[in-house]
Formats: C-alpha cells, sequence, structure tokens
C-alpha cells in the first residue's frame, strides 16, 4: 500500500529514485501536452516538464496525492543540454507543511542530477489538501 | 516544424512573445494523468469531482504550465532548455472545454538575462496561472 503524502512530516526525504525518460514515455507526454515548439529544438531530446512530470511520477510511486490535492505554486529551473542524459536521480523532500483552517499547506522540493552529477532540474512545488486527507470540499 | 535558430531573434523589453492556446479537453486531462502518473480523481473522476469546490474536474496545473513552457521555447528556443527558470502561482482552475491561453511579456533585460511576466487566462479571460519567467539568452 502506497503511503499518502498527508502522512508525511516536514522534513521528510522521499527514497532517490532513478528515473529514465525512454523515447516512448517522451512521445506520450509531448503528446499529451501537445507541445508544437520542442521539435523546433531537436537537439534537445524532451521539453523540460517532461523531466519534471517522470520525476514527480517517481515521488507518486512512493507517496500518494490526497484525493482532491490542488497544486497551487510551482517554481523550476533547469539546465539541460544537448548532451544531457534521458537518466537521472530523482531526488525530493518536504521542505515545508503547515496547517490553516482545515487544510495542509506542503512545500515539496525536488531535484533531478544526471549521472554525471550535473544538476539537470530543480525546484518546488506547493500543494494543499484537506487536513483529514480526503476529499476537498 | 522548422529547426529553431537562433540568429533571427531579437528581445526587446516591452516585447509580447507569441501566445500559445490549447482547448482542454477531459480525453487531454486523461492523457495527462496516464503520463504524469497523476491520478488524482479532481482531475479524472466527475463525480467526485462534484463534491469539491470546482463541482467538477479540472485540468493537471502541470498541464497548463506545459503551454507556457511552450511558449517559452518557441520564444527563446535552446535558450529556454539550457537554463530557464520560472515561478508561478496556480490562480484558478482550467476545466473540459475551456481554451487556454499562455502569454507572456519581456519586462526585463540585464545584460543577457531576460526576465518575462507569464501568465495563462481562459476564453472568459479569467486568470489562471500568474508568474514570472527567466532565461539567458547570452
Amino acid at each position: 500500500m502506497t503511503l499518502s503524502l498527508a502522512a508525511l512530516p516536514k522534513g521528510h526525504e522521499f527514497v532517490e529514485t532513478r528515473i529514465k525518460l525512454t523515447s516512448e514515455w517522451v512521445a506520450g507526454y509531448v503528446r499529451s501536452v501537445e507541445d508544437d515548439a520542442i521539435g523546433s529544438v531537436v537537439e534537445f531530446g524532451f521539453p523540460p516538464l517532461a523531466l519534471a512530470a517522470c520525476s514527480i511520477r517517481a515521488l507518486l510511486d512512493q507517496a500518494a496525492l490526497p484525493d482532491g490535492a490542488i497544486h497551487v505554486g510551482q517554481e523550476l529551473s533547469f539546465s539541460l543540454n544537448r548532451d544531457t542524459e534521458s537518466e537521472g536521480v530523482a531526488r525530493a523532500r518536504v521542505a515545508s507543511r503547515g496547517e490553516r483552517q482545515g487544510w495542509v499547506l506542503m512545500g515539496i522540493e525536488l531535484s533531478v542530477e544526471s549521472e554525471s552529477g550535473a544538476v539537470m532540474m530543480s525546484g518546488r512545488a506547493t500543494i494543499t489538501f484537506p487536513v483529514s486527507g480526503g476529499p476537498a470540499g | 516544424m522548422s529547426q529553431w535558430t537562433e540568429e533571427m531573434r531579437t528581445y526587446r523589453v516591452g516585447d509580447v512573445l507569441p501566445s500559445v492556446t490549447k482547448t482542454i479537453t477531459q480525453a487531454k486531462i486523461n492523457r495527462y494523468a496516464e503520463a504524469s502518473g497523476d491520478h488524482n480523481p479532481l482531475h479524472l473522476d466527475p463525480a467526485f469531482a462534484a463534491t469539491t469546490p470546482f463541482g467538477g474536474t479540472i485540468a493537471h496545473g502541470m498541464l497548463v504550465l506545459a503551454y507556457v513552457s511552450e511558449m517559452m521555447t518557441a520564444a527563446f528556443g535552446p535558450a529556454w532548455l539550457r537554463g530557464g527558470r520560472f515561478k508561478v502561482r496556480f490562480r484558478g482552475a482550467a476545466r473540459p472545454g475551456d481554451r487556454v491561453t499562455a502569454s507572456g511579456r519581456i519586462v526585463r533585460d540585464e545584460g543577457g538575462k531576460i526576465f518575462c511576466d507569464v501568465e495563462c487566462r481562459n476564453q472568459a479571460d479569467e486568470l489562471l496561472v500568474s508568474g514570472d519567467g527567466e532565461v539567458g539568452i547570452r
């Protein structure tokens, strides 16, 4: 049974996860977001947000979003180049957690490093969900 | 799509970036859920979503944000992927049937580091996403 994010305290560190952006997965991602621009920079194998989506996917394998969770903010920076590998190591931690008026506000820092140790992406997601961890509203 | 070429681009403060417009559908939301692994019923289950303050399913924030990234890729090409950054707040929900437009404007140039205001609005001009982006072009 996957843990719920709702159960995680501030400071919780997710288990490092190796991620791989396979060409099949990237094609599915690009179709889903209908990115018409990425084809113009063909030396890059994937859109930057594909890396974010893939790393978030890996995190959700460790801790599921509570039903009704809402994404309220996102910071992201990325450093890709034509040699950027399509594999990396995703790391994440619960950087902040607070409660207000029955809702939890949680900040999650995440990063992806290449096999050679270069930071490919880093950022912070802010989400909110009911204190009960159950349905919103 | 033709190859992006840096030579043909110039950037000035005040320039409006070419906007990107997409129509949200439940099928697209479902496809994004499949790719991202985010199966939150708020996005996928109309019965569940009807019990929330949204009253129905909404698109993933990262799906809407991908439209901003597409706009930045179209405007700045490889520079956006080499060293782009953004910080946004999700202000409103994008729902199936919504026509979402990502737009942006250059507000500052600090020696080749370009700063932009970015946002997404729906067909009713309601603000869905707002924030800023940054890209080094030299």
